[in-house]
């Protein structure tokens, strides 16, 4: 695990030691690099894990998401360099010295052994986003959003370090890899039913479950660019691997206590993509688009059937880098137009037929468009949700429509129609855009090959 | 054994061939001129190739099916590559290639103003690719590919010309009707993943289940979608805002006939459900008559052989509904041949008569367009069920065999009402642009000498007199035909057909000169098309836009959720803290609690000892 956790440390070094201009070359490439040894991991056996110390072990759960980490600190670094201009280089090297730090507390937080550990790392993460959110966000609202951010976050999580320590003081351990045998059945009672909602509320507030995800919307929307796509790329993943992590101490009493989230997601994914239809402003359509496509993943781990989990897995990776490049999408017109809201910016593929390509590319995965990896999730998770009850059919139906009409609604409106007159002396986009585009979008291609490497642990 | 490999291998050629073009848009082929040249001849050739293994299965009649590169196990369910080589798609294959050839030709002539027509061609080839997987595929999963390929490249073909806003309506509309029936699609997967825990074709045959009208459902609602039948089919006459040749291919011989292909592959599993051969019927008997309705009103040339395509969708759907794939499918393909001719001579005369599709403002086009007059009308005529033209060959046996077996009279009735419209519709299109004075702007712009339209024109036109013969003669009929019947009967088809020629044709003489006052009520709906439009397209969408916006954003979102949690934490935080605190903001009495400690101490200090 030093493999990656010492390089990644030595990204600061780095960072504060390189040249004024070789700042964004040094760290993106360096970091590029790291990536790539985190693809070494994936090759594992199926069922098994890699214990690579008493304190990180990797498997077929946490390598995708340690994948999807490490592959986004190149690209955040690539999708931030507009928004850094005119900022002084130590205040550059402040920046990338926090997504630095937040990659390092992910990567440790994804591979944790000790659930004590990975709840420090759960909450540490919050520290270098908060200040991405409230330092480098574009309007005075960051502030408010960072409130918001960190409060949600907060009070989800501190009942689970109360249930932590029950659980250790009974348990004797909090090793992942031993309580999936030692844990107990959990009897329903009322102190377990509290047990069960402390453990999961902190994962459900971070998905964001609908109901708690105000937080969300906020934050995706004042953050600066970095900030958003390690939100929805990965903050939010955060929750749903934490969740499959847990759910092994919590049975069998998520049987039944699962049915109000699961009636709640069912709910809230519709509501949030009829939210995304009436949206104006571009980043929050995509922040909408988020919840509702997270509300899946809550239904496939609540669920809890090999397929779910298969599916959860393949959703969150694939929605990871969707809603990442959606992200950077929305930014490579804010950048230009200097606004969010869709309307200002229209037709413009008549002057950026390439960046038509990635956004018409981006909305067909969001949209799952089969053989993408967005549709192996999607399509596993309707699956499960049709074995477990065949009604929900209807409710998914409609969410898959009304997903496709969305994402096709951002694309029409930014992309399709006459152009108009303000933004006609636009820059063009540059080749650090494009390639940024390309690199969300290869691994989303080539995952789609063989989509088994992002299916989780049980297939 | 070497004619199995010739067999496969061909088809694999053929389906790689298209590929190519694909992959050199990455070159500098790309920006060449003649890249509409390449793909047309890419196609062609493929389409020849293709009738080797058509003709080997013609002789032979073995069903067979690659099974290549494994992509994913998950538990006990293994997908992989796999085509299916039987009976429909290797019928289906060159048919779609033939006629997409003669569009692609037809449109470098109707596109060749287009600055991006090397992309054009590019979608047009994407979109035979996908419809090729669709039509080939062995796994739902392959097939679900092909199915929202096609959609997704309908889209795009539909809003070519993007800065038109009735073009993005049009295709989004298309999206939005193909996505609900995407829904069943996926309920019919979901089914079967449950069930039988499989998705190949050959496997879900096998497995004997007692009850399977749910998948049954979910996949007729696939159709329904996908193949514009009532309740989902407007989007089918909207998608017509696209350019012409994506109308003739998209929109009348392949794509949309993909939902009639589905039910045509289920039908092992649909023959013994009566219920659902019911539901089927009944669906595409109200399709066919209510579509020929709306036809009968419309004005828009290509409107007119839209609504005239779903009615054939119908009719379609009414020969699945009496358990007759074989013939359904004998009626996709001869479709494929007049409707795609019958959009590309609409196409040259709205190219010529400079962009106008009202069949009002035409008239006298036979002496102006001859060859385009001989098509369209003949195509007309094969449309009809003429007989021994392409359309008699499968309309009329579907006709036969309809009155001939225990049908529900009704849908009956319907279908024969609706065949007898055809020909009405038809007549209407002809008397309107073909025949009488010329009713168009004096400007010359008509001209229909170039080659690419006419032998575009003419290979498909050979196709609407010879292939319906061709077809039928080569493939052994899998059902027992009636053998005999009354005669009045077996001149069924063939009565209600000219019945409508010719009181369409006295209707229109005899009204042409009348002065058209008060639309009656029957008018009316055929030309609001049934009030869809306004009650589906309106009402609906405003309804659910003006509940996600109180509703969901503003009421739960904005208002609810914020007051609940964050709003009245601070609330409550804020009102707490000051009624806890000491300090009460009341500077008077402070001061006046000082002053009287000071002057108290001050006393004390005085008056102490």
């Amino acid at each position: 695990m030093l493999k990656i956790i010492m390089p990644t440390m030595m990204l600061i070094p780095l960072t504060w030691l390189s040249k004024h201009n070789m700042i964004w070359i040094n760290t993106t490439t360096y970091s590029m690099l790291i990536s790539l040894i985190s693809l070494m991991y994936l090759n594992q056996l199926p069922d098994n894990n890699l214990n690579l110390s008493p304190l990180f072990f990797v498997d077929s759960l946490s390598t995708p998401l340690l994948m999807l980490t490490t592959w986004l600190l190149p690209l955040m670094l690539m999708a931030s360099q507009h928004h850094l201009s005119k900022e002084t280089p130590t205040r550059k090297k402040l920046y990338i010295t926090m997504l630095v730090m937040l990659q390092l507390l992910l990567i440790m937080t994804f591979t944790a052994t000790e659930l004590i550990m990975f709840y420090i790392l759960f909450e540490a993460t919050l520290m270098p986003t908060l200040i991405i959110i409230t330092r480098w966000g574009n309007q005075t609202e960051r502030l408010n959003a960072g409130l918001y951010f960190l409060f949600y976050t907060l009070v989800g999580s501190l009942p689970l370090l109360i249930a932590l320590l029950w659980l250790q003081n009974n348990l004797g351990t909090l090793n992942l890899l031993v309580i999936q045998y030692w844990a107990q059945p959990l009897p329903n009672s009322w102190s377990n039913t509290l047990l069960w909602l402390a453990c999961m509320m902190a994962f459900m507030v971070k998905m964001p479950l609908y109901g708690l995800h105000l937080w969300l919307p906020k934050a995706h929307v004042e953050a600066p660019i970095a900030g958003s796509m390690v939100l929805a790329a990965v903050l939010l993943k955060l929750g749903g691997y934490g969740m499959m992590r847990i759910t092994v101490l919590l049975n069998p009493l998520t049987n039944h206590m699962a049915y109000p989230f699961m009636m709640l997601s069912l709910w809230g994914m519709i509501m949030t993509s009829s939210i995304c239809l009436r949206q104006t402003d571009l980043k929050s359509l995509i922040a909408y688009s988020s919840v509702s496509h997270m509300a899946l993943v809550i239904m496939a781990v609540l669920i809890q059937s090999p397929w779910s989990y298969a599916g959860a897995t393949a959703l969150m990776v694939a929605h990871g880098l969707t809603s990442s490049l959606l992200f950077c999408l929305a930014n490579s017109n804010y950048e230009r137009i200097h606004s969010r809201t869709m309307i200002l910016a229209r037709g413009l593929q008549m002057l950026l037929p390439l960046m038509a390509t990635w956004w018409l590319l981006a909305s067909l995965t969001n949209l799952a468009l089969p053989p993408t990896i967005n549709l192996v999730g999607e399509l596993f998770v309707v699956m499960s949700s049709f074995s477990w009850s065949n009604i929900t059919i209807i409710l998914m139906g409609v969410n898959i429509t009304i997903t496709a009409l969305y994402s096709l609604y951002m694309l029409i409106t930014t992309q399709r129609g006459k152009l108009t007159h303000h933004i006609k002396n636009i820059k063009p986009s540059f080749t650090r855009e494009n390639s940024l585009m390309i690199l969300h979008l290869l691994p989303l291609l080539l995952l789609s090959l063989n989509p088994k490497i992002i299916l989780g642990p049980i297939y | 054994m070497k004619v199995i490999n010739l067999f496969t291998s061909s088809i694999l050629v053929t389906l790689l061939m298209l590929t190519l073009p694909i992959m050199m848009a990455s070159t500098t082929l790309y920006t060449n001129k003649l890249y509409p040249q390449y793909v047309k001849t890419t196609t062609s050739y493929a389409f020849m190739i293709s009738l080797i293994p058509m003709m080997m299965f013609l002789y032979s009649g073995q069903d067979t099916m690659i099974s290549n590169w494994h992509w994913i196990t998950i538990q006990t369910m293994k997908l992989s590559l796999s085509f299916k080589l039987d009976y429909f798609s290797m019928i289906f294959v060159p048919v779609a290639l033939f006629v997409t050839w003669s569009i692609m030709e037809f449109s470098m002539w109707y596109m060749h103003s287009d600055p991006y027509i090397n992309r054009f061609f590019k979608y047009l080839l994407l979109f035979l690719i996908t419809m090729m997987i669709l039509v080939t595929a062995n796994n739902m999963f392959q097939l679900f590919i092909g199915w929202e390929g096609v959609g997704i490249m309908s889209f795009l073909l539909i809003g070519w010309w993007y800065g038109r806003t009735d073009a993005n309506t049009a295709a989004l509309q298309a999206i939005l009707y193909n996505r609900i029936g995407d829904v069943g699609f996926i309920l019919a997967m979901a089914w079967f993943l449950t069930n039988l825990n499989t998705w190949d074709l050959q496997q879900i045959f096998m497995t004997n289940h007692k009850n399977l009208s749910i998948p049954l459902t979910g996949l007729l609602l696939a159709a329904t979608g996908k193949s514009a039948q009532f309740g989902l089919h407007p989007w089918l006459p909207s998608a017509m805002e696209g350019p012409t040749p994506v109308s003739a291919l998209l929109h009348s011989s392949t794509m949309v006939v993909a939902g009639v292909f589905l039910l045509i592959r289920f039908h092992p599993l649909m023959e013994h459900n009566k219920t659902m051969q019911t539901i089927t019927l009944c669906l595409g008997a109200i399709t066919t008559l209510f579509t020929a309705i709306c036809a009968l009103t419309q004005n828009d040339i290509k409107k007119i052989i839209a609504f005239s395509t779903s009615s054939q969708l119908g009719l379609m759907i009414v020969t699945i509904g009496i358990n007759q794939p074989y013939l359904a499918f004998l009626h996709i393909c001869t479709h494929a041949f007049f409707k795609a001719m019958l959009f590309m001579c609409s196409g040259s005369i709205i190219h010529s008569l400079n962009d106008e599709q009202d069949v009002r403002k035409m008239g006298g086009l036979f002496k102006a367009l001859p060859f385009t007059t001989t098509s369209l009308i003949v195509g007309s005529l094969a449309l009809t069920g003429m007989p021994f033209l392409t359309g008699f060959y499968s309309k009329d046996l579907i006709i036969e065999t309809a009155n001939t077996s225990y049908t529900n009279a009704w849908a009956l009735l319907m279908t024969l009402v609706a065949t007898s419209m055809t020909a009405a519709y038809s007549t209407r299109i002809l008397f309107f642009a073909l025949l009488g004075q010329p009713r168009f702007n004096p400007i010359i712009t008509i001209n229909e000498s170039n080659p690419l339209l006419i032998n575009s024109i003419k290979r498909l036109l050979f196709g609407s007199i010879f292939a319906g013969f061709l077809i039928s003669y080569n493939i052994t009929p899998t059902t027992t035909p009636q053998v005999t019947m009354p005669h009045y009967l077996k001149t069924m088809a063939l009565t209600v057909t000219v019945l409508g020629f010719i009181l369409a044709l006295e209707l229109n003489l005899t009204t042409q000169s009348l002065k058209f006052k008060y639309p009656s009520n029957l008018f009316k709906f055929s030309n609001m098309l049934g009030y869809f439009p306004t009650t589906i397209h309106r009402l609906m969408p405003k309804a659910n836009l003006l509940m996600s916006q109180k509703s969901a954003s503003t009421l739960l979102d904005m208002i609810w959720l914020e007051k609940i949690l964050p709003k009245s934490v601070s609330h409550f935080q804020v009102k707490s803290s000051i009624i806890i605190t000491s300090q009460k903001g009341l500077i008077k009495l402070y001061f006046l609690s000082f002053m009287l400690t000071l002057a108290l101490s001050l006393l004390m200090l005085n008056f102490h000892e």
